[in-house]
């Protein structure tokens, strides 16, 4: 099923397709860097990297104990006003330190080393959908966006039990309050719906039994730890997939992985976030079967996938709408600068559809065309001119900065002087991907109207005309 | 004389020609989107049940108050001693209440919508809300954004379906437009329908960032047209229907051309709207606040002539959990002038009649005030519906004041109701289809 792509017809698209797919794009010295490795060198290098977690320490966020001041702050008060001004307070620090965790993690992509540490990491947060709307305190997001790196491209079971375990979590689908007693259903039925099986795969009677394994997790708020409360736990006999015994929260969900169909789930979705689209029937065994075979492992699961002819297709190769945070990724990159400053960065994503920290529901992102509309096209393409241009008003005002875009690294001398030769450059860089012939042919009837050597207002129009293309928007 | 068929085919290719493509650009328009555009009419007109024409078609227009409007302060029971009971601090004097019976009646501020219901076009359903209520702002918004049970989880937004059902294919201004920086999740749907704008002038393509605008304006049209290429594969992908429109991606020509079709309907959509907008000006003066901005906004696009059936705006600061009244009355203040201006406006243009609004919010608030002269999270509230088909009056009952479910009132209407009234008898859409399940129609049309 996964044959090998043939070395030989290893090249810069190609190479290209990795960078984007397995992290977040990059310049063409990149590519050609990889292009050098050969493709399995070049696969190793984004499976095996360095972790470089030294690089971006922990940002400042609200920690535990400085919660319990303020929760204390607001025991003590002697009116309700002013309990209602602590309560403020805490809401400005909370905000605050959500900023600083979004940038941090946004910088990470795109500085990383380790990218597709980063990008499996986005599509586990996808995945498992928490987001600080209901959570709120950013210590806890933190946290789980460092156990969803942390399992990134490990295995699998050991991710969802330490979902289970993840105070975020924990708060986002009312575990904590799930004791013998009064067991809720929130987590039981999304754990296996959303997170494992999908939907019609298990029956109500899974969920409720599955539900009495969950009791008894809660989160420690002074030390914002998980925290197994035993006089809560339900020790008593449940039957889950017609098998009765007196199983816990995990021995669950080790029953739920063993299932073929998890195995399928959890496939299909790495399949369309990593590769394309609607996969075949015949793919879709092909990748369960893989995952079972390497125990879960997302790692070696990758791997074998970024190796495989399948992942070059026709049909994969830039045929993926970049999600918001590939388009902002890609292109800064592409662009050699840094992330746009914070207000511009967080309007944009909000405007695209793609604020991390705070998927739109318990589904996640639901991707591909869903990050499509007329309105938000428009955005696209008017992000890219306020990056290329730095007028601030392109973007409805303020007094943001755009960095300078390198426009002599971009396009150096010695190809300014030949439409072929400067179109090649540039579009090589904008879409790692050649150019249909029409679309060449328009652009160099753009060029016709100016004369060579090439001034920097050419070419820089001529890359916001390359980025305000619905060819763009594709990876 | 031509057929109704053939009238909106030429209408459509003029219109490609002339205003999409741009005049200094002499481009055919291609073959597939002409049959597209036929093909599209046709079904829209088949699943509806009626066309959409334009200048005349019903527009319904959803104003959310977001933050959880205070229902109790809103359509005060003042007949009731519980009220006053419940809210010593915050409780609206008898004798200032805008009374509708004996039991309820307005918030003083409230005199431009008393002055409505007093005209006959103005209706409050009350008590409306759904089973198991959820009191996260997020929560319960999405609820009634998805129109979803509380124990479910939809993503797809109660517009998104309606668009998907009944609108397919019209280009994207034409099927629905939030005034806000964000899509709102009522429009949510596999593929994303409508447009969302706050600002008119930002809704554009910048060209002025190029170092020669006219020249990026020209040359970004030409690579936004679709190309013929897609009349081949979309014949064959498709069978000569036009499901592949806005159904999944399941054939690789198709990403693309779901693109191309977005920037072209990105394209028409703004330069129909900033058309529109830069040659409108509303007759009526609308107070300067983001309501009045908004409504001033929809108003103008319907005196244009958009053929758009769906608008949002909304409004907020309804979180009143601290000192309320001196806030709640701007609130109502605003909200009261807004809607008066809307509606005179709308009657100078004669488009009154042709006009729903329906108001809601994530929930109500508690019965009972709150140490800071406040009120917290709540279940139901009543809405208010506004528009010349209105029959005016008090739809449901007011829930009681003392039989409460967790220290809130028992919803009697559910939300779903109020979409399906408005589904069914005003836009003329199958409920069912939308909503998944049929809900009881209410008399308010």
């Amino acid at each position: 099923m996964f044959s090998p792509f043939p070395e030989k017809l290893w090249d810069r698209k190609m190479a290209a397709h990795l960078l984007d797919r397995a992290g977040f794009g990059g310049t063409p010295a990149e590519v050609d860097a990889l292009v050098g490795m050969g493709p399995e060198r070049a696969v190793n290098s984004f499976i095996n990297a360095d972790d470089d977690s030294d690089l971006f320490p922990r940002p400042e966020l609200l920690m535990p104990e400085q919660r319990l001041v303020y929760k204390q702050r607001e025991k003590a008060a002697a009116t309700e006003d002013e309990r209602r001004e602590v309560r403020k307070e805490l809401g400005k620090a909370e905000a605050a330190t959500m900023l600083e965790l979004r940038l941090w993690w946004l910088n990470r992509m795109r500085y990383t080393a380790a990218p597709l540490q980063e990008k499996a990491t986005l599509f586990w947060h996808g995945h498992f959908a928490t987001s600080n709307q209901k959570v709120n305190d950013s210590y806890l997001m933190w946290q789980q966006n460092d156990t969803l790196r942390r399992y990134a491209l490990g295995k699998f079971p050991d991710m969802l039990k330490a979902m289970s375990r993840d105070p975020a979590m924990i708060r986002w689908l009312d575990l904590g309050d799930s004791r013998k007693d009064h067991p809720n259903e929130n987590f039981a039925r999304e754990v296996m719906e959303l997170f494992s099986l999908g939907e019609g795969h298990y029956t109500e009677k899974d969920i409720q039994e599955s539900a009495r394994a969950f009791t008894g997790y809660r989160i420690n708020y002074e030390k914002g730890q998980f925290h197994f409360k035993e006089k809560d736990f339900d020790s008593g006999t449940k039957t889950f997939f017609e098998k009765t015994g007196p199983w816990t929260g995990d021995d669950i969900i080790d029953a739920i992985v063993s299932q073929p169909q998890c195995a399928r789930f959890i496939g299909k979705k790495l399949w369309v976030f990593f590769v394309a689209e609607n996969p075949s029937e015949e793919t879709l065994s092909g990748i369960a079967e893989l995952l079972l075979s390497n125990g879960y492992d997302i790692g070696a699961t990758l791997s074998t996938i970024f190796k495989s002819a399948a992942f070059y297709s026709p049909k994969a190769v830039h045929h993926q709408i970049k999600s918001p945070i590939q388009w902002i990724m890609q292109t800064t990159k592409m662009l050699e600068i840094p992330l746009p400053d914070a207000r511009v960065l967080e309007n944009s994503l909000a405007s695209l559809g793609q604020v991390i920290f705070a998927p739109p529901n318990v589904k996640g992102w639901d991707g591909g065309r869903a990050w499509i509309s007329a309105s938000n096209l428009l955005y696209r393409y008017n992000l890219a001119a306020y990056l290329l241009s730095g007028k601030a008003r392109i973007l409805g005002g303020g007094n943001t900065k755009t960095a300078m875009i390198p426009l002599k690294t971009i396009a150096p001398t010695s190809v300014r002087g030949s439409s072929d030769q400067l179109l090649d450059e540039l579009s090589f860089r904008v879409f790692n991907y050649p150019l249909p012939p029409k679309d060449r042919a328009t652009y160099l009837t753009f060029l016709e109207k100016h004369s060579t050597p090439y001034a920097d207002d050419t070419v820089r129009d001529l890359m916001q005309l390359m980025m305000s293309t619905p060819d763009y928007q594709l990876t | 004389m031509k057929s109704p068929k053939e009238q909106t085919l030429h209408t459509r290719r003029d219109f490609l020609r002339t205003s999409v493509l741009g005049g200094a650009l002499a481009y055919t328009v291609p073959l597939f989107l002409e049959k597209t555009f036929l093909c599209l009419d046709t079904m829209a007109a088949a699943t509806s049940g009626q066309i959409t024409t334009g200048k005349d078609g019903t527009i319904l227009v959803v104003l959310q108050l977001a933050g959880g409007n205070d229902g109790i302060n809103t359509l005060v029971p003042y007949g009731d001693d519980a009220y006053y009971k419940a809210r010593p601090k915050i409780a609206i004097p008898k004798a200032d209440i805008l009374r509708i019976s004996d039991y309820a009646g307005l918030h003083p501020k409230l005199t431009g919508i008393h002055d409505l219901y007093a005209q006959g076009c103005l209706g409050m359903v009350q008590g409306v809300g759904y089973p198991n209520p959820n009191r996260s702002h997020f929560r319960s918004t999405e609820i009634w954004q998805t129109g979803s049970d509380a124990d479910k989880n939809e993503s797809q937004g109660w517009l998104g379906r309606y668009f998907d059902n009944c609108c397919q294919g019209s280009d994207p201004s034409s099927v629905g437009v939030a005034i806000s920086g964000q899509t709102p999740q009522a429009f949510a749907s596999p593929t994303p329908k409508g447009v969302a704008f706050s600002n008119p002038e930002q809704f554009r393509y910048m060209s002025e960032a190029a170092s020669d605008p006219a020249s990026a304006d020209m040359f970004m049209r030409q690579m936004n047209q679709p190309t013929d290429a897609g009349h081949n594969s979309l014949s064959e992908n498709s069978g000569g229907s036009i499901g592949m429109l806005s159904g999944p991606a399941d054939d690789d020509g198709s990403t693309v051309e779901f693109l191309q079709r977005t920037a072209l309907g990105a394209q028409m959509s703004s330069d129909k709207i900033l058309a529109i907008t830069r040659k409108t000006k509303s007759s009526v003066n609308y107070p300067q606040s983001q309501l009045g901005n908004s409504l001033n906004l929809v108003g103008r696009l319907i005196a244009g002539g958009l053929p758009t059936r769906v608008y949002y705006v909304s409004q907020g600061g309804f979180d009143t959990h601290a000192n309320q009244l001196p806030s709640h009355e701007r609130l109502m203040s605003d909200l009261s002038a807004a809607t008066t201006s809307f509606v005179q406006d709308l009657k100078a243009q004669g488009n009154f009649n042709r006009v729903l609004m329906i108001s809601f919010s994530e929930f109500g608030r508690r019965v009972s005030e709150n140490a800071s002269g406040g009120t917290d999270h709540g279940a139901a509230a009543p809405l208010f519906v506004m528009g010349g088909g209105v029959k005016p009056g008090l739809y449901g009952n007011y829930p009681s004041l003392t039989d409460l479910h967790d220290g809130d009132l028992k919803f009697g209407t559910d939300f779903r109701s109020v979409y399906a009234t408005a589904l069914e008898k005003w836009l003329g859409a199958p409920s069912e289809m939308v909503l998944g399940k049929k809900y009881p129609l209410l008399p308010f049309i």
